[in-house]
């Protein structure tokens, strides 16, 4: 079954809407749910042109695709469980928070918190990814719990944020602060990144650009081989909070 | 003129030695008076329990610690959230809610008057601000003097006439209500790095120990004839052994008022703790509540723990980083300047752990041991033991051995060991509940004679009608409908109009604060005594003449007015 939503022309297209019924499993039941656009309820029809195709008998044999302007369209795959949502263009914030199961793939840019709070199946940015990827949420200690989040552009500050368990990979660079709280899971970074992984408690988090503000509180034990065939200098911490998480970086440069 | 008339009420009123007798109550512009005209509303009570609307002596709702509370726990903003309706506000949130969702909680569970136990004088405006944001409760504040420099220097002089004055000038400048003593000396040690263990310890740069705070404010308080004894929170919370010396503290108090007892002690669960260690850990409710007992001049409050999320928020900031030190997750502390301080730490209580089991054990047994339920009141320190939310469970379980032990099955099998809990078969019956949830509080508190805590003639029309027939339902074995019962009134009615009905709200309502405003005669205006002006001066952020709550910051306000006997 394919269901493909289009986003139709809107008067206001910066209104953010709270789609978190965009969901396979919710979709394959019928599409006649409503959203809300800022503060109004609306049927889904109203906002999407939708075309069904084919029929599915399990939530895996279930394709959403997003078509359009969807840079404002919030929760998208929120406790998805299975299936796959394919977004043509951006998405906006949320997008696909408590996911489970299943796979979102985005082909343009997401907006903040992408992927958060993400129990399990894989999650996709084929652009840039904005802050709070694959991270935590306000106040809670544990973060993005199982699955993969892989971003193929950059991700903004305070990635991996309060990660304790799963795989993120980010191709590009990463702003302030990645993986910082981290208490399980791996992190790797292909590009650059300032600060990461202070009050680390576990996990591993690879950096295979140049960490800009190295913070002190990591303990030097080595060197090891990477995942490229190079050497990046290995580090135990966070020392400050008693910390065993495991940080290998390529280059360094000390906070001053 | 407002009148409504409650038919077929099975009221249970125990300030007017009413127990269990279906009548019929008249109201008129919200008091209860002998009778309405034929064109009064009527509500149907149904032979439903009926009592005084409750009271609660001891809780934290409003003011900068629990707001504090609520900025450090965006996750606890999760949890209970509702979106707007009708006459409702928005509400979010469990251990530290906001303040509209504490105000409707309480009013479906059919409680109508709130102490706030603990405002800092200095941020008081904060706590009356939110108090009229709590609007479906009649609010006082216990105001905070564990850490006053004027009074712990008028002590260390000896100077008791002092200490009076600038306790009788702060309450109404701050618009408190009564004398909250935190840890007496311990938070302003705290400043310096250091703590207090108990009552014969000397605070460090003041020479004076806690025992002669507590008993300098005991005579103040009496002097300044205040509807409430001083509240307090014992030195030691929450170490093994510190029983000790919450029974030394209660063992030091005078019994100096026919009314009301001399001393109130809060949350007395964290302070009944024996053993040396936590490995050692044990439960001393038996002596404490021994003491109570044979003490009329103290009244408790249970400050019972449940098993759960909550937020630990006090005044008393080294015990909280004890409680940090131990956690390692967040906290907050507080400084304020000349007065006190405090702290806050998110915590789970589990059953899976010996000590929470064993304070979850003590706060029961106390009530259970303190013979007259006049001397111990219903509460969990809210947050501190438990979310309000809770009390009825707590009723059931006072009321149920059975619930106790299926309950208690399900704790740390070690918790036998070091409790008396099982071994306690005392059931509690509707009026010792009635009493410990609303009369007694309000006798505890002094504010029977403004109509509170009874349904006697002229009394306030707070009134809780609980979807419960008592005579159809056992407690001991049907402790779920006293749960269900106890967690939503079929009506909540304040101030002679109904605010809920079947767990709706139905008004927005407007709280009233009762504030103690003492007049001390000419000769006791500390606000012209020149050292104490020379002190503000010097050590206070603040003018003295910004210091004063002004008016506009209460909005409807119920000033007790007392004559101060030097
Ligand atoms: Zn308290």
């Amino acid at each position: 079954m394919r269901i493909t939503l289009s986003m139709r022309e809107r008067k206001n297209p910066y209104i953010p809407v709270e789609a978190e019924k965009i969901v396979p499993s919710i979709l394959m039941k019928g599409t006649d749910v409503t959203v809300y656009e800022g503060n109004k309820e609306r049927r889904l029809a109203d906002l999407f042109e939708i075309t069904v195709e084919g029929e599915a008998a399990s939530v895996d044999e279930v394709e959403v695709v997003l078509r359009g302007d969807t840079s404002r369209v919030k929760r998208v795959g929120e406790y998805m469980d299975g299936g796959r949502i394919t977004v043509e263009g951006d998405i906006g914030m949320h997008c696909g928070n408590f996911m489970a199961a299943g796979t979102i793939e985005v082909r343009g840019n997401a907006a903040g918190w992408f992927a958060r709070e993400l129990r399990g199946g894989t999650v996709i940015c084929r652009g840039n990814a904005g802050h709070y990827c694959a991270s935590g949420y306000r106040g809670e200690k544990k973060g993005m719990r199982g699955g993969k989040v892989e971003v193929f552009g950059d991700a903004g500050d305070f990635a991996a944020e309060h990660l304790s368990g799963g795989e993120v990979v980010i191709h590009g660079d990463c702003g302030d602060m990645a993986g910082v709280e981290m208490r399980g899971g791996t992190l790797t970074i292909h590009g650059d990144c300032a600060r990461p992984c202070g009050n680390m408690t576990a996990g591993t988090c690879t950096v295979l650009g140049t960490v800009l503000g190295m913070i002190p509180t990591f303990e030097r034990t080595g060197e090891i081989v990477g995942p490229d065939g190079g050497t990046l200098t290995a580090f135990v911490g966070d020392i400050a909070n008693r910390g065993k998480g495991k940080l290998f970086i390529r280059n360094f440069q000390y906070l001053e | 003129m407002n009148e409504l008339l409650v038919k077929n009420a099975y009221v249970i009123d125990p300030i007017n030695r009413i127990n269990g007798e279906v009548m019929d109550i008249a109201i008129r512009d919200g008091r209860i008076v002998e009778d309405v005209g034929p064109k009064a509303t009527v509500i149907d009570a149904g032979g439903c329990l009926t009592l005084p609307g409750g009271v609660d002596s001891h809780t934290h709702v409003c003011g900068t610690k629990v707001n504090f509370g609520r900025y450090m726990s965006p996750e606890d903003m999760r949890a209970g959230r509702v979106a707007r309706r009708g006459v409702k506000h928005a509400t979010s949130g469990y251990s530290v809610p906001t303040t509209y969702a504490n105000s409707y909680r309480y009013a479906v569970m059919g409680y109508t008057t709130l102490l706030e136990g603990a405002m800092a004088p200095l941020e008081a405006r904060h706590t009356h601000e939110e108090f009229s944001a709590t609007p479906l409760q009649d609010m006082m504040a216990n105001t905070l003097f564990d850490g006053n420099w004027g009074i712990m220097n008028a002590i260390r002089d000896g100077d008791q006439e002092r200490v009076t004055e600038i306790v009788g000038w702060t309450l109404s400048a701050v618009k408190g209500f009564g004398i909250k003593l935190t840890n007496p000396g311990g938070t302003e040690a705290w400043g310096f790095g250091k703590n207090i263990t108990c009552i014969k310890d000397e605070v460090p740069n003041f020479g004076v120990t806690p025992i002669e705070i507590i008993l300098a404010m005991i005579r103040a308080c009496e002097t300044l004839r205040l509807p409430h004894s001083v509240h307090l929170h014992c030195n030691n919370l929450g170490n093994p052994g510190n029983y000790a010396c919450t029974v030394g503290t209660f063992n030091q108090v005078p019994d100096l008022n026919e009314k009301r007892q001399t001393l109130y002690a809060t949350h007395v669960q964290f302070h009944s703790y024996g053993g040396s260690d936590w490995k050692t850990f044990c439960s001393k409710a038996e002596p404490v509540a021994y003491t109570v007992n044979n003490r009329p001049q103290i009244v408790i409050d249970m400050g019972q723990v449940m098993f759960g999320k909550t937020t630990t928020m006090t005044a008393d900031g080294p015990m909280e980083f004890n409680l940090y030190r131990l956690h390692h997750d967040k906290w907050s502390n507080h400084d304020v300047e000349l007065e006190t301080g405090s702290g806050i730490i998110p915590v789970y209580y589990r059953r899976k752990n010996l000590v929470n089991s064993v304070m979850w054990a003590i706060g029961l047994e106390l009530a259970l041991l303190v013979k007259n339920p006049w001397q111990c009141m219903l509460t969990t320190d809210n947050p501190n033991g438990a979310p309000f939310v809770k009390y009825p469970e707590i009723i059931a379980l006072l009321m149920s051995k059975k619930y106790r032990d299926a309950e208690f099955a399900t704790v740390h099998p070690e918790t036998g060991s070091r409790v008396v809990l099982p071994a306690l078969d005392r059931e509690l019956d509707w009026n010792e509940i009635a009493v410990m949830t609303r009369a007694g509080q309000a006798k505890a508190l002094g504010i029977t004679g403004i109509g509170k805590g009874h349904l006697g003639l002229g009394a306030e029309a707070d009134i809780a009608i609980y979807p419960i027939r008592v005579g159809e339902v056992d407690p001991a074995q049907e402790y779920r409908k006293v749960i269900d019962a106890f967690s939503r009134t079929k009506y909540t009615i304040k101030r002679g109009r109904p605010v809920t009905r079947d767990g709706e709200v139905l008004v927005h309502g407007e709280n009233t604060t009762i504030w103690v405003d003492p007049k001390m005669g000419p000769g006791h205006d500390i606000s012209q005594d020149t050292e104490f002006v020379k002190m503000f001066d010097r050590y206070y952020s603040v003018r003295m003449s910004n210091y004063p709550v002004q008016d506009e910051y209460l909005k409807r306000s119920l000033r007790m007015e007392t004559e101060a006997v030097f």
